[in-house]
């Protein structure tokens, strides 16, 4: 089968059942997407289908309906989003397992809502686990990537 | 004839108009609320807090959606998470404990005017009877949404470790069609 990811066509040969995080990462290599339980409970496998934030563990490849996008379509180390630029900013990473959902997350909800609240930014990645705690950084940084992507 | 006419006489007139009588009306809808008033149901089926719960889970009753849900006046999570982001759109057998169920349909909280949480038999049965607060269903559309409906569907199958409503989506859909023939009953009516 096809699937469009960060703007270019890859054909896979795999089942329908495979969960389109192992066809990232597996089959295609793109190791930033990670497996944390599997079940949509951490949000570390995060990527965006058509810019929507979507848990890849728990999409059958067979059901993906749209352009996948993962944090090495986001930007580069040249010209970084300005939600990666923010978390260099604010050098949110601690051991950065998590890091790459929490960005596609963030990315997504800006998308959404350009000039979120604190309460709503805790809302938002409420869902995207850390085990080293960088919570207020990751808040931080949203702040600043929503300022900038406002034009402030 | 006059067979005819001693039938008329014994028959109750509910049955002559072709219309259940109120009583079986009644009885229909405490099972139409048995499910309404079920975990399953008012755990999204909540009002404008758009808190979804996650009772019938093994856990306590009032356990409100992990991950500090919030589906917003959208309905739909847009102001924080979408519900979709999680609740794949996709028909699935939902086999796996504790994963976030999908359904062939986009994942969302009910109306506010649907908040069934805490509600009585009687305020539910004024509400659903209303199109005005019934989401628009008219007449025997409600059970026909009954039938169809992915959401109601997924409620009586939910599948791995989740609890069912109770009985089954045509069942519901037959007392539904009951209660509208009696002339939608309520215990709350004088």
């Amino acid at each position: 089968m096809k699937l469009m990811v960060n703007g270019r066509e890859h054909e896979v040969d795999v089942e329908d059942d495979m969960p389109l995080l192992w066809v990232l990462r597996d089959e295609l290599g793109f190791t930033s997407v990670k497996y944390g339980c599997g079940i949509a409970q951490c949000g570390a496998c995060t990527v965006q289908v058509d810019g929507i934030a979507v848990r890849s563990c728990q999409l059958a490849v067979g059901d993906l309906d749209g352009d996948v996008t993962t944090i090495e379509g986001l930007g580069t180390p040249e010209a970084m989003h300005a939600v990666q630029q923010a978390w260099v900013d604010h050098q949110v990473a601690q051991c950065g397992y998590c890091q790459s959902g929490q960005m596609m997350q963030a990315t997504s909800f800006l998308v959404l809502n350009g000039t979120p609240s604190d309460d709503q930014i805790d809302a938002a990645m409420s869902g995207n686990l850390c085990r080293c705690g960088t919570y207020p950084r990751i808040r931080a940084a949203i702040k600043t990537a929503a300022a900038k992507l406002q034009g402030a | 004839m006059n067979r005819l006419v001693s039938l008329l006489f014994v028959l109750p007139a509910g049955v002559l108009a072709q219309e259940p009588p109120v009583a079986e009306g009644l009885a229909a809808w405490s099972r139409i609320y048995e499910v309404a008033s079920h975990p399953r149901c008012t755990n999204c089926h909540v009002g404008d807090s758009g808190r979804p719960a996650w009772a019938a889970l093994g856990y306590d009753p009032k356990w409100l959606h992990g991950m500090n849900v919030q589906a917003g006046d959208s309905r739909i999570g847009a102001e924080t998470v979408l519900c979709q982001t999680c609740h794949i759109t996709a028909a699935s057998d939902n086999a796996t404990p504790h994963a976030a169920p999908q359904i062939d349909d986009a994942w969302r909280l009910p109306p506010v005017a649907l908040d069934w949480r805490d509600k009585t038999s009687g305020e539910i049965c004024i509400q659903m009877r209303n199109p005005e607060t019934n989401n628009g269903f008219e007449g025997q559309e409600l059970a026909a949404h009954v039938r169809e409906s992915a959401f109601v569907n997924w409620g009586f199958e939910p599948g791995g470790n989740r609890v069912p409503a109770p009985g089954t989506a045509e069942e519901l859909a037959r007392d539904i069609e009951v209660w509208i023939a009696a002339g939608t009953p309520c215990t709350a009516d004088p």
